[in-house]
């Protein structure tokens, strides 16, 4: 494997990174201020690298996907019907079966499914639905649907595997401002965007007194602590992300568009100790009232191509069979199409969960197109939970009713 | 060494205590306190002003401003980019040239009669209009944050942000500056208004009807776009009304649509039947279901909750949202008595509310310029490429859910450009600046090509053009309706052929005279005076001792006197870390 060698010109070896990494961020953030930096010694290092292998990433697609038109269900008459403008023509679909029919633009996803990487998880969603895009995004981003918590279920993973928040950088969230699913009780997510404006700007001669920047022991109350904390953890997770992206190649292939995935790549190749990545999509094409096809053809491409893309980079860097990405939107769309030849929100949704250890095919019961509920939608076969609980406990080996607060049925899609 | 009123938050027990303090509790710090909640900060001399108006003529400056002069405040000057044949812009590039293919002529452009490329004229315009509009928008948000930092009615503008941010559009979507324009007068103007009227009038602005898609909502076929937001977000919150009130609120809007900058009703498309809507019934337009809207007392709490959280702090508790719902429904939604209550209430001065603010990015700025003295925002570093860096991009903000705010404007990431941002005001990068507005990005390479004298076919070509053969080149021309690649390009040069420069001017201060003016003998002075002149929040022991030995090393002596011909830079860099503390992110 090629990943072990010394990262070229940074006199930084592939395992010291894993040391700073570790490091990184565990210094009991939430609710104390602790000791700054937490060092972690050479036993727990090794552990924590045992740890490190497997990795789950979420690609949020944010917007609510049009389900019915991503898995197509060409074979039930009723579609065509619901759909007589903007349904996607039997010819025009890469075929599953004489059902479904994948999206004629998401060849690069269908690709990883003919190779038998892809579970396609049908009629997933909650009951008693809400139609507003940030009510359902936190009803997901928490798992507690007509509900909250203060915590996102990313978040509160992360405690199940470490409840006692030592090791660091578990959580990276690509994404311009904090998802609320990564928001954790201890483990403080890595935030960021761009890699390369991920530092601070200063003169040498300042340099003595950034470490003085948060030396305030007495917070002046909750603002002040947060801003604390995160001045604290912010140094040293500005230097690791940005060690990685530099030594990342995949970002100078022009024809490798990851979308945001490439930095999950680049950290993954760093070895980083990330277990679970969160990547909602930006500027989201998938909210598709008005004139629906050319925009969700052209979102659903670069969404496919991107994943795509992204499992040939963890082949690439010998990490494939460490990594799974669960696909997911806040709701599916309103099964008729509107008459502004596009469609309303939603209920049921179709999900996705890739990766070499899962077993490809269909999940879920297909949600009837006859008949619909709450107002032409779909019905939901499939407990969002239930996803989750599959990925936290038979991927994670997290104590899955620990982060839900219930038990849930689990799915069998990971190869035993 | 001048006496300086020190830090004074009141006691713990004046938390969610809504009584008013009175003048004996009244100083230089509460003042401060005061104009860096209720505006954007300022400087000594200004808050010394305040500080002598009283406690009661203080705040009354601040809540009533309207006979206050406020001679800078000048209109936008356009650069003139739009005419009339974009009246209607089409949604997407496809429905323009689909007009044209159909018509010959789309947003007052003909298509050729013959040759290669006939509706290349007409995808150009589209992009015109796309560069145009962005580019404009820059210069709007220009110009309100200068009115920011200009004004002599800091609450009127910090008001007007909040409705921005919460009645929120983006000019991605609505892609028209005008319409952009047309809002923040309205915010303006409607600040610290009647709540009602200006949710209706906010129900009336084009901006907002294209951005929730009213064209779409009419008899028959409503689109329940807006009525859904107008509930969630602008209003009383998710949870109040069932998905009956959605469609029904929707018919009640049908027919409302606009013509260029004007508010229309077609009563064709209007649906004027029986509504049942929050428990009442009858023919409702879309301002009867607004004033039933405003007759739910969530509403009231929900509007005055978000007052609260914008100006004071993130947490407040059921009975505090309860309590100052009351006053903004007794007042019949009237903004100016609730600000009243708030900002001289025991509850605002209380140590919980100090420091219990984190500035939101524009707000940070428009703060460093206040603070400093500066009165321009400069054109190094550019004022939207920094605000976007440290999360907010005015004018677009992320969703029709505005920003979060509070605790989510800080990550790692976003913490860092605000140094990083403070670093670019105070020392900037005056030779290695390029004026993003005259850089055409991805466009750019193409248009070396064809400034190179490449074709189109060329020119687009994914590979290097100078890399292939003529017969390459010759095979990637090709015979096509239009290319959008190069209208990019051409839209972009087309729109900066017209637009006014932003000056790319730095901010001009003078902190030595600021530090000597101060009476500050040595460097532990001038870090304390700095300290005292800009955080709202003392740092550490620690903090400052690092700051003062940093000072006096790069002074080369302990004594300003000695070093007042060049400490400039010094002082500069020691304003840049100040800057950078946890504290300073804090009002």
């Amino acid at each position: 494997m090629a990943t072990r060698d010394r990262l070229s010109g940074s006199g930084v070896s592939r395992r010291d990174m894993i040391r700073i990494g570790a490091g990184g961020l565990g210094f009991g953030l939430v609710g104390g201020i602790g000791p700054v930096p937490f060092v972690l010694n050479r036993a727990s290092l090794a552990a924590a690298a045992e740890q490190s292998g497997k990795i789950l990433v979420v690609f949020e697609w944010f917007g609510g996907n049009d389900g019915l038109n991503t898995i197509v269900p060409y074979g039930d008459p009723m579609y065509y019907k619901h759909r007589p403008t903007i349904g996607i023509k039997e010819r025009d679909l890469l075929k599953i079966d004489a059902q479904f029919g994948w999206h004629k633009s998401m060849r690069g996803m269908k690709q990883l499914y003919d190779e038998g990487k892809v579970a396609i998880v049908q009629g997933v969603g909650y009951d008693q639905p809400s139609f507003s895009h940030f009510t359902s995004v936190s009803f997901w981003h928490t798992a507690a649907p007509n509900s909250g918590n203060e915590y996102g279920w990313i978040g509160r993973t992360a405690s199940a595997i470490d409840p006692a928040g030592t090791r660091g950088n578990m959580i990276v969230n690509i994404s311009d401002s904090q998802t609320l699913a990564v928001k954790g009780e201890n483990h403080v997510p890595l935030v960021f965007i761009d890699p390369t404006r991920f530092q601070r700007g200063v003169f040498a001669q300042e340099k003595p007194v950034l470490d003085a920047l948060g030396a305030q022991h007495q917070p002046f109350g909750d603002a002040h602590q947060y801003v604390l904390e995160v001045t604290r953890s912010a140094a040293q997770a500005s230097e690791l992300v940005r060690a990685a992206w530099s030594h990342y190649r995949g970002k100078d292939n022009p024809d490798l568009r990851l979308l945001d995935l490439d930095k999950v790549a680049a950290l993954i190749e760093a070895d980083f100790p990330t277990k679970l990545y969160y990547v909602p999509l930006r500027n989201s094409l998938f909210d598709t009232h008005v004139n629906q096809a050319a925009p969700h053809d052209r979102q659903l491409e670069y969404c496919a191509d991107a994943v795509a893309g992204f499992f040939h980079e963890m082949q690439r860097i010998g990490r494939a069979d460490d990594v799974v990405m669960y696909i997911h939107s806040e709701f599916g769309r309103r099964v008729p199409e509107n008459t502004s030849l596009g469609t309303d929100h939603g209920t049921a949704q179709v999900n996705f969960v890739i990766g070499n250890g899962v077993k490809g095919g269909l999940y879920g019961t297909p949600p009837s197109l006859t008949n619909l509920v709450l107002g032409d939608n779909l019905e939901t076969t499939t407990d969002f939970r239930q996803v989750y609980a599959t990925l936290i406990e038979n991927w994670l080996r997290a104590d899955s009713a620990k982060v839900l607060g219930q038990k849930f049925e689990t799915l069998k899609i990971f190869r035993a | 060494m001048a006496n300086r009123t020190g830090w004074s938050p009141g006691p713990p027990e004046w938390k969610e205590d809504l009584a008013p303090i009175t003048g004996a509790d009244w100083n230089y710090d509460r003042a401060a306190h005061l104009l860096s909640h209720a505006g954007f900060g300022g400087t000594p001399v200004e808050i010394q002003q305040l500080a002598d108006l009283g406690l009661e003529r203080a705040i009354r400056s601040l809540v009533h401003y309207e006979t206050i002069p406020n001679p800078k405040m000048q209109p936008f000057v356009e650069s003139g980019l739009w005419d009339s044949s974009l009246n209607g812009f089409p949604e997407s590039r496809p429905e323009a040239t689909d007009r044209a293919l159909k018509s010959g002529v789309s947003m007052g452009i003909d298509t050729k009669p013959e040759g290669n490329r006939p509706v290349q004229p007409v995808s150009d315009r589209f992009f015109y209009w796309l560069r145009a509009t962005m580019l404009e928008t820059r210069r709007l948000g220009y110009w309100w944050a200068n009115r920011m930092v200009q004004t002599t009615h800091p609450l009127e503008q910090k008001m007007a942000l909040l409705w921005h941010g919460h009645f929120a559009t983006h000019e991605n979507k609505v892609r028209d500056y005008r319409k952009m324009m047309q809002q923040i007068d309205l915010f303006e103007r409607g600040a610290t208004g009647n709540l009602r009227d200006l949710t209706i009038k906010v129900a009336e602005n084009p901006a907002m009807l294209y951005f929730l898609d009213a064209q779409y909502n009419v008899k028959g076929a409503p689109n329940e776009n807006f009525a859904r937001e107008v509930m969630e977000l602008f209003t009383m919150g998710v949870g109040n009304y069932s998905e009956k009130d959605v469609r029904e609120c929707a018919r009640a809007f049908t027919g409302w649509y606009f013509d260029n900058l004007t508010f229309k009703v077609d009563p064709a498309k209007h649906d004027a039947g029986e509504k049942t809507f929050l428990g009442r019934t009858g023919n409702f337009d879309g301002v009867d279901v607004l004033k039933i809207v405003f007759e739910q007392p969530v509403t009231a709490e929900y509007l005055a909750a978000k007052i609260y959280r914008f100006l004071v702090r993130d947490e407040l508790s059921p009975d505090l949202r309860k309590k100052l719902g009351a006053v903004l429904r007794t007042n019949n939604f009237e903004v100016k008595p609730l600000l009243m209550v708030i900002l001289s209430s025991k509850d605002f001065y209380s140590q919980a509310s100090y420091g219990g603010h984190i500035k939101g990015p524009v707000e940070h700025l428009i703060t460093m310029m206040r603070h400093l003295g500066v009165d321009e925002v400069p054109g190094v570093p550019d004022f939207n490429q920094s605000t976007i860096a440290m999360g907010q991009h005015l004018l677009n903000p992320p969703s029709v859910a505005g920003w979060a705010g509070g605790k989510a404007w800080i990550t790692p990431g976003m913490l860092i450009e605000r140094g990083n941002v403070a670093r670019e005001v105070l020392i900037p990068d005056m030779t290695g600046f390029r004026d993003w507005n005259f850089g055409a990005g991805s466009d750019g390479v193409l248009g070396s090509r064809l400034r190179d004298g490449y074709d189109i076919g060329a020119a687009t070509a994914v590979g290097d053009p100078s890399r292939m053969s003529t017969f390459d080149m010759v095979n990637l021309e090709r015979d096509e309706q239009f290319n959008t690649r190069i209208s990019g390009y051409i839209g972009w040069q087309q729109a900066a052929r017209k637009l006014i420069p932003t000056p790319r001017n730095a901010a001009q201060f003078d902190l030595t005279q600021m530090v000597l003016q101060s009476e500050a003998k040595t460097a532990a002075d001038a870090v304390d005076y700095l300290l005292w002149r800009l955080l709202r929040v003392p740092t550490a022991k620690a903090t400052r001792d690092a700051l003062v030995e940093f000072l006096t090393r790069e002074l080369g002596t302990d004594s300003l006197v000695r070093a007042k011909t060049y400490m400039e830079d010094a002082l500069r860099m020691t304003v840049h870390l100040i800057m950078s503390t946890p504290e300073y992110q804090l009002a």
